[in-house]
């Protein structure tokens, strides 16, 4: 038999209803709801080890000041100064950003989770990595590089309305990322905190991130 | 004689004064309730795992936009649907022979063997619904939601769900009988 389930199953499937008269139609509704609660019974459900992986994770972010950074004053620069003076500006600033985010740079960006389970993610053999930027003109961060096929729209940053900050966790497996931020959907731009930056065979200098099995080995 | 639970919203304030040890309470209040949820949303525990771990951090990176933290959980609802469509579009969905979501069961082989085939049905038959069918047949029918919390959770009028689940359930019927 095929075609849909009529009013009366669909009363008695929502459990507001008497069964179907029809009994091959009863026997269905019966037969659908049994495979549903044993799909539902059986499903196996994130435990408490959550509950403590998460408190240690914004712990160490939700805690530490808000650092105002020359990569901050780079963006700033970026979004507002006017073209004619916006070169030497933000050459100056290269220069300086990458002598001063040597010495200034946060210990803890980007940031892992902390290991679950012996060392691992939540299971998936990932690691939850936190990327921050401090963007505060930007309209829209998102995060793109060689684990999402560099999609400029995939992973987008949340901003906090106070500090501007702009933050997000992704799950990454081990090994070598590159990646860059794209701001406002058309700026690509390198991480300053990242340990090393390298180029692509087009060109493009990336950022770089190494994740080990129990979390970040280098950022 | 033990006190109320605290409010969300009283939990919401300390958290925001500085306590930031106290958003687990939060934590400890919405990951039961909705870890079944998005285990069938992700169509995988450890990818529900990593979306329910990651969109705590973003509930408390944004909590000061949660413009009713006597609605936190619906607030925090949200923040995790969105989470498991990405991961979902990400990562995948159900396998097809033995999806990971299933344990071993402790009965018969015959019975586990069926059951097991029953249960794999569902899980595919799923993975053919929109998003939004998907959600609303699994707070009603895994989750065993009332229509009146899903219009709650959802912020959707109860006749708008019901049909949703209507067609859900038309689609998954003639999808597992496109399989018999």
């Amino acid at each position: 038999m095929t075609g849909g389930w009529s009013i009366e199953a669909q009363r008695y499937l929502d459990g507001e209803g008497p069964p179907p008269t029809d009994a091959d139609e009863r026997a269905r509704a019966d037969a659908f709801l049994a495979a549903t609660r044993g799909y539902a019974t059986w499903l196996r459900v994130p435990g408490p080890q959550i509950d403590q992986a998460v408190i240690e994770a914004v712990g160490r972010s939700g805690g530490q000041a808000v650092r105002r950074s020359v990569w901050r004053w780079l963006v700033e620069s970026r979004l507002v100064v006017r073209p004619a003076v916006a070169a030497a500006t933000v050459l100056a600033l290269i220069a300086m950003s990458v002598g001063l985010t040597l010495l200034t740079r946060p210990p803890n960006r980007p940031t892992a989770q902390p290991p679950v389970e012996g060392g691992r993610g939540a299971g998936t053999g990932t690691v939850l990595v936190r990327f921050e930027l401090d963007a505060p003109g930007a309209r829209t961060v998102a995060l793109a590089g060689s684990f999402n096929g560099w999609s400029d729209s995939a992973i987008t940053f949340s901003r906090s309305p106070e500090t501007g900050r702009w933050t997000v966790t992704v799950a990454l497996p081990p090994g070598e990322h590159q990646y860059l931020f794209v701001v406002d959907g058309e700026r690509w731009v390198q991480d300053p905190a990242a340990h090393a930056q390298v180029r692509d065979e087009f060109g493009q200098t990336n950022s770089v991130l190494v994740v080990g099995p129990r979390g970040v080995v280098r950022s | 004689m033990a006190g109320e639970p605290e409010s969300d919203a009283a939990v919401v304030a300390r958290v925001l004064a500085g306590e930031i040890q106290v958003f687990g309470i939060l934590v400890a209040r919405y990951r039961p309730a909705f870890a079944r949820y998005a285990t069938a949303m992700c169509g995988d525990p450890d990818l529900a795992a990593d979306a329910m771990q990651e969109a705590f951090i973003r509930a408390f990176d944004g909590l000061r936009g949660c413009r009713q933290p006597e609605r936190f959980g619906a607030w925090f609802f949200r923040i995790l649907t969105n989470q498991c469509r990405n991961y979902r579009s990400r990562w995948g969905k159900h396998e097809a022979a033995e999806p990971a979501v299933l344990v071993e069961a402790k009965a018969s082989a015959d019975d586990a063997l069926m059951q097991g085939e029953l249960r794999d049905a569902i899980a595919r038959a799923l993975d053919q619904l929109s998003a939004d069918q998907r959600e609303a047949f699994v707070l009603r029918h895994v989750d065993g939601r009332s229509y009146r919390e899903m219009a709650e959770l959802l912020a959707e009028r109860e006749d708008v769900l019901r049909m949703r689940v209507h067609r859900a359930r038309e689609q998954m019927r003639r999808f597992l009988e496109e399989q018999e």
